[in-house]
């Protein structure tokens, strides 16, 4: 199963973002073989419609299931429509506690957007 | 002759500055073209004679034919389109309706449906004036091509004052383009100076004449009287920060009708435009 995670920094143990569209960037996590693997976030300096730029950059990488803080109402049907399901990241605040904690089926999956076009800094 | 009211920063006083001097000239079509947030509406009170609908065309994929080749997606400078291999799928609050999708796609999958962004209102003022103006749809991306028909409906008419949108955006480049005079209604505070600057620069890329108009006068600082002398702007007006101006604001009405000493600020402020207007295009 292949995990995405939206983060501040290149590390497993580096904050994780509170942005979806404009993260700085996607950690990707495989669940199979514990592989690693880091991109930078082609859609941060978007001047709109990043939302839909991250979910791209998520299809064109096999990304099965996104950890998110939040995510649009645009991102979430475009999510719905790739079959992949998001995940609320919560109260974890790194890379790897929060897939230890997808693990352990502590998150709740993302049923409602939130605000459009937050456009945090 | 088109003149546009523009600010950078909101809340300066550019529906006060443009409804004000539509009063004292009846002649003059005013159109309020900050669409995402019209408020030209509530000081001018018109009566509607004719709406509108302003409608955007959207892709649809038809996956049948469909082949996933990505080409659309590729070519989409606004990435409205998100292409898998199994799905391709056109965001249509984020497509900005140039047709370029369907003339790029080799399968002749993709047709375009109709959508509404807003609507036009035109009609008479209370004051007697043409007015036009724009309501963009809430959650809608791009009030251009709204601006754009607002325009394009008075576009024959002999003076028109342009309401603009706040900031440098699309919308405001839309609703100043064409015109042959800018006035600038900024407010004497850092917020105000900082914000105007990057509307001059647009207006000077843009080669329109402008001239500045200093609402709220005596509030803040002197940063927005030295940064007008050194680029060598003309401050044309002053209007005081003025208790009965915002009371009268929040009742919805003109300044003009406040005092006759409002009316006459506004009658010399429209005799200095003039004079400005002369000599700018000698005639």
């Amino acid at each position: 199963m292949k995990l995405a995670l939206c983060s501040t920094g290149q590390e497993f143990t580096s904050t994780l973002d509170e942005r979806f569209g404009r993260t700085n960037y996607f950690i990707f996590y495989n669940t199979e073989s514990s592989e690693m693997d880091v991109v930078e976030n082609s859609a941060r300096e978007a001047a709109g419609g990043a939302g839909g730029l991250a979910v791209q950059q998520l299809v064109d990488n096999g990304v099965e299931i996104l950890i998110a803080p939040e995510v649009g109402p645009q991102a979430l049907d475009a999510l719905n429509r790739f079959n992949i399901p998001a995940f609320k990241q919560g109260i974890f605040k790194t890379a790897e506690r929060a897939i230890a904690a997808w693990g352990n089926g502590e998150l709740i999956e993302i049923e409602k957007p939130g605000n459009k076009g937050l456009h945090k800094a | 002759m088109k003149i546009a009211v523009l600010s950078g920063k909101g809340g300066t006083g550019k529906t006060t500055v443009s409804n004000n001097l539509a009063a004292l000239m009846t002649e003059a079509t005013i159109i309020d073209c900050d669409v995402e947030e019209p408020n030209s509406f509530i000081f001018l009170k018109p009566t509607v004679e004719k709406e509108e609908d302003i409608c955007v065309e959207y892709p649809v994929v038809d996956d049948l034919r469909c082949k996933h080749c990505k080409k659309c997606a590729a070519f989409c400078h606004y990435n409205a389109i998100i292409a898998g291999t199994l799905l391709t799928l056109p965001m249509k609050e984020i497509c900005h309706d140039c047709g370029g999708c369907a003339i790029v796609c080799p399968e002749s999958a993709i047709e375009y449906q109709t959508r509404t962004i807003g609507r036009i209102f035109s009609g008479r003022a209370v004051t007697g004036n043409k007015m036009v103006y724009g309501v963009l749809n809430p959650g809608e991306l791009s009030g251009v091509r709204i601006i754009n028909q607002v325009k394009k409906i008075v576009q024959n008419d002999p003076i028109v004052i342009v309401d603009s949108p706040p900031g440098t955006s699309c919308s405001t480049v839309a609703a100043v383009e064409g015109c042959d005079f800018a006035i600038i209604v900024t407010e004497p505070t850092p917020f105000g100076v900082s914000d105007m600057k990057m509307v001059v620069e647009m207006l000077r890329s843009m080669s329109i004449p402008m001239a500045v108009v200093i609402n709220k006068a005596g509030l803040g600082d002197d940063e927005v009287y030295k940064y007008c002398h050194d680029e060598k702007l003309e401050i044309i007006g002053e209007i005081s920060f003025d208790k009965t101006i915002a009371e009268a604001y929040a009742k919805g009405e003109l300044a003009v009708d406040v005092s006759e000493e409002k009316r006459i600020s506004f009658t010399q402020l429209w005799g200095a435009i003039h004079g400005i207007i002369e000599v700018t295009y000698d005639h």
